[in-house]
């Protein structure tokens, strides 16, 4: 986490009481930090050993689980195609997001300020929802299919393969990497990049060969987290692999809780383990890649200025490229959704306008649960949102500018959570929840939903902390030293308000995830835990469609109209 | 006296508000339940029956008990398992009443002593197979059916019943090339039910399966999936799915069609029990009495749009009114051990093995 240059600060020398109330707070944020991390991981791990529920007091221990899933075909089928999936999309999502961000920061494309807030809409919509937009709108008997077949005689795409899968995932995750390589940008002087461009480098080769290598501790975390989120992929693979029978680790482990008769929660907890086994040599390479971070260290006390560089004749191909963009990940599924909410049926042969209605509005609003998960869920992207990033940045600060072991335990801590698929993670908290008596009366609150979200979302915000952090340049800290200052002062009175403005960008950022999240909710729903996200996946497997596309609808426009208020506000996304 | 009179109707008009009288029919200690169910002040049901369908039966049942709350969770059937199992572990039992269409998992809690003996009043309207030990109740009667487009399938192509479904698999598989749907066999514990109750019934289950692997189906594990892409013509067929879901869609949507199969209709019904560690068993057992009772019944074959499975009430969905039209070629899935058979892993995993080597077949 801990990237870009960063040396550290010496130890404060002073008598050992002292030193020790010092450190207490880091001390109890690590220890925090672990505690919510490993509870669940390690409850995943233990079971995983078992040949039975944990609860149960028929288990034994032992390898059966990972004999009975290395044995099955299906498992190895799912592997393959995750790696492809996630391989997949990676390739695409990290130089896309990081073209959009270079064109987007660094050039002079007209009406920035519109298009940046559509690039983040694959970002905070559900990736089910999207994935049934795309259905809907772009299926083989989807809307513009139909009007391909009758422009061209037959539909030249097709949603339901391996390939498209990974192509649909590598768009929706652009943004992802779009935030952070837009924000390494934001804190370059674009000194280098005049010269190159003075010296005859046209904006391509400017962006590939000058901008995009000195953001490379950037797009190097964007690239690992987008892989994670590929592993974990849930509500695509469910929607679009079902029909050609694709399966995804994810849609395996769900496939687990059924092809035995009962729930067999030690092969689910098995697969999990092997998917976090997978990311553990991702980590270490990225620390690897990143261990000479000096040499990305643009940024020394002063930050040189930002100008524009002008596109000239290359500007049609950056307006294209965003189009296009646009187009294909935010128009065509939330079309899709759109007109799916306001229909009772859709399809080949069948008149929109007869179809038309607003009943599935009325089912929302005539349903305490839908109103009270509206509810819940605003509350949990603001107020919990708020809380998050407080956590965030406390964690932030306990391994600000250092670089000891403790640091790079934190380092993994908050990336092995992302790895477990969230509708186990989620199950590992609901025993969490109901098996440590100090937490058993939080279960039916909110609360257990806001940790669960906090845990999850641990790489994503912290990415985001540190690198507001990392924008403080060191001789700020430094200078307070020298008067004399101790680490909690300088973090209070200087780095602090300095870090104000990331920190509110960072807010938006955690409320629009909150937002979207989904599978891992659908463990802890219940009376006073209702959250859209997994009101909708347990909609959608109930057979209700039409709630569910109305519901996804005003989950979409309440983000909307947070986006827009914080950005009228004069929030900024990155600072 | 006409002033006492109309007085003394006035209070017998009143006194359901303030005090709950016995149900006719319910012997007369009854009224003990009654009042500690009111005591307890609510009832905590898990169910697999949405929200939205369960509506009117809460309200019904909340105007007849003004005093007795319902907490309903709807949950999916395993997610529903798997919290009640989690729960009862930790000491912390959440639901008094579990209400669910995964027949086979409600047989195997109460198997493994998770229900509550009880001797409901209503027993004896209810049909033999649908009660078991005392411990659990059917309380549906929901057909198994066939769907189709009504717009792209049309006259002889609409199976009705078993064997004219494989016909068509068969001879038309060039036709029908990934347009047929049925539930995801790995995925869905319902659809496992349905097709194992079919090889009881239909000797030609594996020209089906055949035919399934021939015409490359399309498998999902929710209902809702599957009637979506049947209604929007991106699958023309639907083999085994879900009744009432496909009844009450089809009421308001003019693509989706239904078959009841004539040669033999699978019927599934709502497995209900009250748990052991139920923290409100009288509340548990007034509810189990409604929904048992003929006016909970009425409800479940009225406003919710499910089968109720007695056979003396009087609305739009009911068994009486399936038996009518298909006499005994109706088959109702026993709430019996026999159902719990296929959990048994290894039992489960060669049925598996079996239906996937005649698909391959099929497909070559």
């Amino acid at each position: 986490m801990t990237s870009a240059a960063n040396p550290s600060l010496p130890a404060n020398p002073g008598p050992g009481g002292l030193a020790f109330a010092r450190g207490l707070p880091r001390a109890l944020t690590i220890a925090l930090t672990a505690a919510a991390v490993l509870a669940p991981l390690s409850l995943i791990l233990y079971q995983s050993l078992l040949s039975a529920p944990f609860f149960d007091a028929n288990k034994v221990l032992g390898l059966d689980a990972y004999r009975f899933i290395f044995a099955d075909p299906d498992f190895w089928r799912a592997l393959g195609n995750s790696l492809l999936i996630a391989s997949g999309m990676t390739l695409i999502a990290v130089p896309l997001g990081g073209v959009l961000a270079f064109v987007m920061e660094r050039s002079d494309l007209p009406s920035k300020r519109i298009i940046e807030p559509l690039i983040l809409v694959p970002s905070f919509v559900s990736p089910m929802v999207l994935a049934f937009g795309y259905v809907v709108s772009a299926g083989p008997v989807g809307f513009y299919s139909v009007l391909a077949t009758k422009l061209f005689g037959g539909v030249p795409w097709g949603l339901y393969s391996v390939p498209a899968m990974a192509v649909i995932a590598g768009l929706m995750h652009v943004p992802n990497v779009y935030i952070y390589a837009s924000s390494a940008l934001k804190n370059l002087g674009s000194d280098v990049e005049e010269a190159a461009r003075i010296a005859g480098a046209s904006p391509l080769q400017v962006a590939m060969s000058v901008s995009l290598p000195l953001i490379m501790p950037a797009l190097l975390f964007s690239s690992v987290l987008v892989f994670f989120l590929g592993l974990e992929l849930f509500g695509l693979p469910l929607v679009l692999g079902d029909p050609e029978g694709h399966l995804v680790l994810s849609t395996y482990l769900y496939e687990l809780t059924n092809k035995l008769g009962t729930p067999s929660y030690h092969l689910m907890a098995a697969v999990a383990i092997c998917i976090v086994a997978l990311t553990v040599p991702l980590v270490l390479l990225q620390r690897k890649l990143l261990q000479n971070t000096r040499k990305y260290a643009t940024i020394r006390g002063k930050a040189g200025r930002v100008r524009e560089l002008p596109l000239g004749r290359w500007k049609w191909a950056a307006i294209a490229l965003v189009c296009l963009f646009l187009l294909v990940t935010v128009v065509v599924p939330l079309s899709g959704i759109v007109l799916r909410a306001f229909v009772t049926n859709w399809g080949l042969g069948v008149s929109v306008i007869d179809a038309l209605t607003l009943d599935n509005f009325r089912a929302v609003f005539e349903e305490p649960t839908h109103t009270r998960a509206i509810w819940n869920t605003v509350l949990l992207g603001t107020i919990g949102g708020a809380i998050t990033v407080a956590c965030y940045t406390a964690i932030g600060f306990a391994t600000h500018r250092r670089n000891d072991a403790w640091s790079r335990i934190v380092d993994f801590l908050v990336l092995a959570p992302r790895a477990v698929p969230g509708l186990l993670i989620g199950l590992a908290f609901l025993w969490v929840f109901l098996f440590f008596p100090p937490l058993t009366p939080l279960r039916t609150t909110i609360f257990s939903m806001w940790l669960a979200y906090s845990v999850v979302w641990l790489a994503y915000g912290m990415r985001l902390i540190s690198s507001s952090l990392m924008q403080v340049s060191p001789e700020l800290e430094e200078a307070a030293r020298t008067v004399g200052a101790r680490r909690g002062r300088i973090s209070r009175e200087i780095t602090l308000p300095l870090i104000r403005a990331g920190l509110l960008g960072s807010w938006l950022l955690v409320f629009m995830i909150f937002e979207r999240e989904y599978s891992t909710g659908v463990y802890l729903l219940g009376p006073g835990t209702e959250v859209i996200g997994a009101e909708l996946v347990s909609l959608w497997q109930g057979g209700a469609i039409d709630v569910v596309a109305a519901l996804a609808l005003i989950n979409i426009v309440l983000v909307f109209i947070g986006l827009a208020g914080a950005l009228r506000f004069g929030v900024k996304l990155r600072d | 006296m006409l002033t006492r009179i109309a007085l003394a109707a006035l209070a017998a008009a009143c006194l359901p508000a303030f005090a709950q009288t016995v149900p006719a029919g319910y012997p007369a200690n009854y009224a003990g339940t009654l009042a500690a169910a009111e005591k307890e002040g609510k009832v905590v049901v898990y169910s697999t029956t949405d929200t939205k369908a369960a509506q009117p039966l809460i309200k019904d049942f909340e105007a007849l008990y003004p005093n007795i709350k319902v907490e309903y969770n709807d949950l999916n059937s395993t997610e529903m398992y798997n919290r009640f199992i989690a729960e009862v572990a930790a000491g912390q039992g959440a639901a008094d009443v579990m209400w669910s269409s995964a027949m086979d998992l409600q047989v195997k809690l109460v198997d493994e002593g998770h229900a509550m003996t009880y001797v409901s009043p209503e027993v004896p309207k209810l049909p033999h197979w649908a009660v078991y030990k005392n411990q659990a109740w059917g309380t549906t009667y929901e057909p198994c059916v066939f769907i189709y487009n009504k717009r792209l399938v049309t006259g002889s192509d609409i199976p009705q019943d078993h064997a004219s479904f494989a016909r068509i698999l068969n001879t038309e598989s060039a036709k029908y090339k990934g347009k047929v749907t049925t539930y995801d066999i790995d995925k869905s514990g319902l659809g496992f039910m349905f097709f194992v109750q079919d090889t009881k019934y239909f000797a030609g289950m594996k020209d089906l399966e055949r035919g399934f692997g021939k015409t490359g189906y399309r498998v999902y594990s929710a209902t809702g999936n599957m009637l979506e892409k049947v209604s929007s013509g991106e699958h023309l067929l639907g083999y085994d799915v879900l009744g009432a879901y496909a009844l009450v869609r089809a009421k308001k949507d003019p693509n989706l069609g239904v078959v009841l199969p004539k040669d033999y209709t699978l019927v599934l019904s709502r497995v209900m029990f009250i748990s052991k560690a139920a923290k409100h068993p009288d509340a548990a057992k007034v509810w189990t009495d409604y929904i048992l009772s003929a006016r909970g019944q009425k409800v479940i074959g009225g406003a919710v749009e499910l089968f109720a499975v007695r056979n003396d009430i009087d609305a739009e969905y009911t068994a009486a009114k399936l038996d009518k039209e298909l006499g005994d070629k109706v088959k109702p899935i026993p709430v019996s051990a026999e159902i719990t058979t296929y959990l048994e892993p290894a039992k489960r995993l060669e049925f598996l093995k079996d239906w996937k080597a005649e698909l391959a077949a099929g497909a070559k």
